[in-house]
């Protein structure tokens, strides 16, 4: 356990804590000048006297070029997300930022760098890899390489994505609600323009509309929760309310503003019921924002989650197991089944994928349940705590390798999108022909999705019924070896949401297994027996994306210890 | 003694089929052919090597390791590294007497399977993936920690899958997912079973490789080992409960994959319409990791719920042995019969391990041995009629023995190997797991009368056997006339390669039907210890023949 530092906020060491975002910042400076530098000068009144000063005008030739706002927002992206892989080597500090009244702001620890390796990682595949899908013209039409840059409108997507990021790492450190809040909805805003950036397809628009309708109501019925959490407690402080819901936390008005705000992160995570515009959402959506969209979007959903469930409301009910224990079972298992069965009978990969991504929610959903089967300060068991930080490391794990398996895979249907839409399954046709290397990348995030061995996505399903199951048997074992006598009754209920999962992966491979089948025994769709769009940065980060599922898969131990730091420093009480 | 020996065993076949993969994917189509036969060979080669070191390590070749008299639960050209640590997960790998004839059977049968198969269509991507298939086989058979067992156990269904779904037959695309589906859906179920063992193990007293994170442990030797002196004491390793539930949910995972009936149909489907190779190697090995994931877990560590479930197990592998001969009397297919015939034998390993005699266990395990050596053969037979006769049907061929004698020769052999012949391999172990089933009999005080069904089944499985065969060897038809199948090409003999493949199949099971200790020995040797070690201590008495 390390110290806190605590900093204020522009004090001593708030560059060294905050230096990712600063990254994000400069680099957000960077989008909004470097693209228009040009030969503009001024003229000092009443004289004929011009000074260049470099904005506007006839822009440079290398400011004008298309690819520079993706290669900037990359640069930006990748660096932030380097930095964050360092200070793991560097072993981790924690450093509180504190407002001058002394109130907590920002919290800088291994959780919330943890996630801003997801954030970061995901957005900079995703703004490096649609480098050259832009379009001027909507999907569908065949354009040529110099139409694809030429796109007025490439700054002001990368500028989102910047801005998307920015927004994300401040609900990862944020220590108060309303700073977490504020954060939500840049990410949000900058996700729902995301969504309906092509206004030029009806289906962009119409799930941009759909999205952002949706999704701001979710958010309004997240403040009015908020407000009644301030109502309650006089603070939105985490700690404050920590303390409040310890004391009283079980009254109608702090539950109905935690279910409240609950709402505003089911959305974000897509858990059933609050799932139905996330299909819609990544249809219309260009494949890399919807990638984003089922990784880091839904990892800061998760991240709201954890922060509310685990720190506000801990499990502190007189029977030892959290009051929203029954209500976040029953949402995990509704979700995890829902999400398979819609998938089941999707025809459009994107569609699939968005569905898969709601069950996956469910599964995690399942691994937040399970931390709330027992109240970790009583000493129901002297594993508990150690199993509470198991479970959190393997959320923590999956939320991380999804970003290279289920982004990957958006990945590739964004190289089939850009000769023309990807909507149907059928458009996957013969891949394996056409380019043998993507189609085996697509096997690869399948199976790891499926959680086929020995890919990644095996290697964090597997953590997380670990988790769940350590949860359900709990100290069974050390007291069978004393003599003691258990049926398998005696085992907490969540070890069925195991079981559902068990159960629900071997129906999902049906899904999976048909983009497999597809790519390798149909044949190419009429005019698509040609070469697949070149563009070799999607190509590279995809490359990324399968050495990542299957490194991680054989080899993850080092991510697991990076997890479980993080997870242990989520609650220094486990 | 060089314990490294066994490394190769597995990383060697599954890194060089990646580079083989890796070297043709961006070869194009005329590149590809041209390829084939120089990768035909490189995959022939590693096959014949790998061969080499496990015959080797029968002739004693690397150190000096009797495989006869290994105790249960030790384990020869062990060794161990770190993999996950965090999990107590090990790469650990090491061989006794359960294991080893499973490997070197899987050894074998790479080389003749590529052999038997020598002109399958583009080779370039085939062979490497056969070779893929062979590590991952092997993988499963030298695994000593349930995670790196798990691990090899789903490996395996990748390369099968493709197997399947590019070189099998019209109906590949539906019963490849139809195979991977259903034996993934068991395995997922086993995998829970598993899991839910590793946390029931006491993380208190500090166990030997338990994970820095959980105080548990995957290692397969120190679980047995809990569970022994557990068990021996005449308790139920973890309780009555729970160790039931175990029992039967790893067994679900097994039983699908062995396949007993009713988890059989999934084999019927995936057999007709994967390629020859495939075939061999889903009956010759696949079918038996079945087994042996029976005997090395939920028998080895629960042998009293295995006493509960004694007679449902016996029940199931009754129906499967009767169930599989009727419906094999059915069939008009070949492959399809010779399918139903392998559930019919996969009955016979169930009713040996349910008898909970040495000599059914020993039955059982020389089954699996057996049945691995003269099933490949069956399909090699059928995948042979199927190119040259471009049909499957019994009946579309008649009066083979006249113009075609090489592959009427192997298929009466290979029927009347996979009929029990005696001399033949087949023979021991049925008539072995008869003589278990009637001590089961007498030791329980049932009526010998129950002995009828088995009997039975010999008999019907003469009959559809010689009834086949009759239809497509012998019986003349009109010999001016070659089917319409052919469209009237000339009717030819097998191929050379084909050929060399039945002959050597054909040897071995000569060799193992008359000189059956070669490999029954160390089974014998085992199963008694197994037995002395888990099961007396259950019964409180010897109560059967040895």
């Amino acid at each position: 356990m390390s110290n806190i530092t605590t900093v204020e906020a522009f004090g001593d060491g708030f560059i060294s804590a905050l230096c990712p975002e600063l990254m994000l910042f400069a680099g957000l400076l960077l989008l909004i000048l470097v693209p228009n530098l040009g030969r503009g000068t001024f003229r000092i009144p009443g004289t004929q006297i011009r000074v260049p000063w470099l904005l506007g005008g006839t822009r440079f030739k290398i400011t004008s070029d298309p690819r520079l706002p993706a290669w900037i927002a990359s640069l930006t992206l990748g660096g932030a997300f380097l930095n964050v892989v360092y200070t793991f080597s560097q072993g981790l500090e924690r450093v509180v930022i504190v407002s001058e009244s002394g109130k907590e702001l920002l919290l800088v620890n291994g959780f919330s760098r943890v996630f801003e390796m997801i954030f970061f990682g995901a957005l900079a595949l995703a703004a490096f890899s649609s480098m050259n899908r832009l379009q001027v013209k909507g999907i569908g039409a065949r354009v040529s390489e110099h139409e694809l840059y030429n796109n007025r409108r490439q700054a002001d997507f990368y500028i989102l994505m910047v801005t998307c990021a920015l927004g994300m790492s401040v609900v990862a450190l944020a220590q108060d609600l309303f700073v977490l809040f504020i954060g939500l909805e840049l990410a949000s805003f900058s996700t729902y323009v995301l969504v309906a950036f092509l206004k030029e397809s009806k289906v962009g628009v119409e799930s941009g509309m759909k999205y952002f309708i949706v999704g701001s109501v979710a958010s309004g019925v997240g403040l009015y929760g908020l407000s009644m959490l301030y109502l309650w407690a006089g603070s939105l402080q985490f700690s404050v309310l920590s303390v409040a819901f310890a004391e009283s936390g079980t009254t109608a008005l702090p539950l109905i503003g935690i279910g409240f705000v609950l709402v505003g992160f089911g959305f974000k995570v897509s858990a059933a019921p609050f799932h139905f515009a996330a299909p819609d959402a990544y249809a219309g959506a260009i494949s890399p924002v919807a990638g984003v969209l089922a990784t880091a979007s839904k990892a800061m959903g998760m991240l709201g989650l954890v922060r509310m469930l685990l720190i506000v409301a801990a499990p502190e009910s007189s029977d030892g197991s959290a009051v929203w224990l029954a209500c976040l079972g029953a949402m995990a298992a509704i979700t995890m089944t829902w999400g398979n069965l819609a998938a089941l009978g999707s025809d459009n990969p994107k569609r699939m994928l968005a569905y898969s991504s709601v069950a996956h929610a469910g599964y995690m959903l399942a691994a937040l349940t399970a931390v709330g089967a027992w109240n970790w300060d009583a000493t129901v068991s002297g594993d508990a705590g150690a199993a509470a930080v198991a479970v959190m490391t393997a959320l923590l794990f999956h939320l991380v390798v999804l970003v290279a398996f289920k982004l990957g895979a958006f990945l590739v249907l964004s190289v089939l999108e850009s000769e023309g839409g990807a909507s149907r399954l059928s458009s996957l046709g013969g891949l394996a022909k056409r380019e043998p290397l993507l189609a085996v990348a697509m096997f690869i995030f399948m199976i790891s999705l499926a959680g086929v061995p020995p890919m990644a996505g095996f290697l964090s399903k597997l953590l997380v019924i670990m988790g769940i199951v350590r949860i359900a048997v709990g100290d069974m074992g050390a007291e069978i070896a004393d003599g003691g006598v258990f049926v398998l009754a005696d085992m907490h209920w969540v070890w069925w949401l195991a079981f559902l999962m068990v159960i629900n992966s071997a129906i999902s491979v049906f899904y999976y297994l048909r983009v497999v089948v597809v790519m390798f025994f149909d044949e190419p769709e009429e005019g698509r027996e040609g070469p697949l769009p070149s563009g070799w940065q999607v190509r590279l980060a995809i490359l990324a994306c399968v050495l990542t599922t299957v490194f991680v898969g054989l080899a993850g131990d080092a991510l697991i210890r990076i997890c479980e730091m993080a997870a242990q420093s989520l609650n220094y009480n486990w | 003694m060089q314990d490294w020996i066994s490394m190769p065993l597995v990383g060697f076949p599954l890194v060089a089929s990646i580079v083989l993969l890796a070297f043709v994917s961006n070869a194009d189509e005329s590149m590809r052919k041209r390829l084939s036969a120089p990768i035909r060979m490189a995959t022939l080669v590693f096959s014949l090597v790998l061969l080499t070191i496990t015959t080797g390590m029968f002739f004693q070749y690397f150190g000096n390791v009797s495989w006869e008299g290994i105790s249960f639960n030790s384990y020869e050209f062990t060794h161990r590294y770190n993999w996950i640590e965090s999990l107590g997960i090990h790469w650990t790998v090491g061989l006794d007497a359960l294991s080893f004839p499973m490997v070197w059977l899987t050894t074998f049968l790479l080389p003749v399977t590529i052999i038997a198969t020598w002109n399958e269509k583009n080779g370039a991507v085939y062979f490497p993936i056969l070779l893929a298939m062979g590590g991952a086989l092997i993988g499963v058979f030298v695994a000593l920690d349930l995670f790196m067992f798990y691990v090899f156990w789903e490996l395996t269904l990748i390369p099968m899958f493709f197997l399947i779904l590019k070189w099998g037959g019209k109906d590949r695309k539906y019963a490849s997912q139809k195979f991977f589906i259903y034996t993934f859906t068991a395995s997922v179920v086993m995998l829970l079973g598993l899991i839910t063992l590793y946390f029931f193990q006491d993380p208190v007293n500090p166990l030997q490789y338990a994970g820095s994170m959980t105080g548990r442990t995957f290692d397969i030797p120190t679980i047995t080992q809990h569970a022994l002196i557990e068990n021996s004491n005449g308790n139920w390793y973890l309780g009555a409960n729970i160790q039931k539930i175990l029992f039967a949910m790893l067994m679900l995972g097994f039983l699908v994959k062995l396949p007993a009936v009713p988890f059989h149909t999934w084999l019927p489907d995936a057999h007709v319409q994967a390629p020859t190779g495939g075939s061999m190697l889903l009956a010759g090995v696949m079918l038996k990791m079945g087994a042996y994931g029976m005997f090395r877990l939920p028998v080895s560590l629960f042998p009293h719920a295995l006493q509960y479930f004694q007679l449902v197990l016996m029940a199931i592998g009754m129906v499967s042995l009767v169930w599989g001969a009727v419906v094999c009397l059915g069939q008009t297919n070949l492959k399809k019969m010779v399918a139903y015939s392998s559930v019919s034998h996969m009955g016979v390993i169930l009713i040996g391990i349910a008898t909970m005699q040495p000599m059914g266990w020993a039955a059982a395990l020389f089954m699996m041995f057996a049945h691995g050596i003269i099933s490949p053969m069956l399909f090699a037979v059928c995948g042979a009629f199927k190119h040259h006769y471009h049909s499957m049907e019994i009946g579309a061929m008649r009066g083979m023995a006249k113009h075609s004698p090489w592959l009427a020769t192997s298929m009466m052999f290979a029927w009347m190997a996979s009929l029990g012949l005696p001399l033949l391999a087949g023979f021991v172990a049925e008539l072995m797991m008869l003589i278990a089933l009637w001590y089961f009999l007498v030791a329980e005080g049932w009526s010998v009368f129950w002995m009828v069904g088995p009997a039975l089944v010999l008999a019907i499985t003469a009959a559809y056997y010689l009834w086949s065969m009759q239809r497509t060897i012998f019986e003349g038809g009109d010999e001016t006339q070659p089917p319409e199948s052919l469209h009237g090409e000339s009717v030819p003999d097998i191929a050379n390669p084909e050929k060399l493949a039945m002959i050597i199949l054909a040897f071995f099971t000569i060799l193992f039907g008359v000189m059956p200790w070669i490999a029954l020995d160390m089974m014998h040797d085992w199963t008694i210890q197994i037995f002395e070690g888990l099961i007396l201590p259950i019964l409180g008495g010897f109560n059967g023949g040895a």
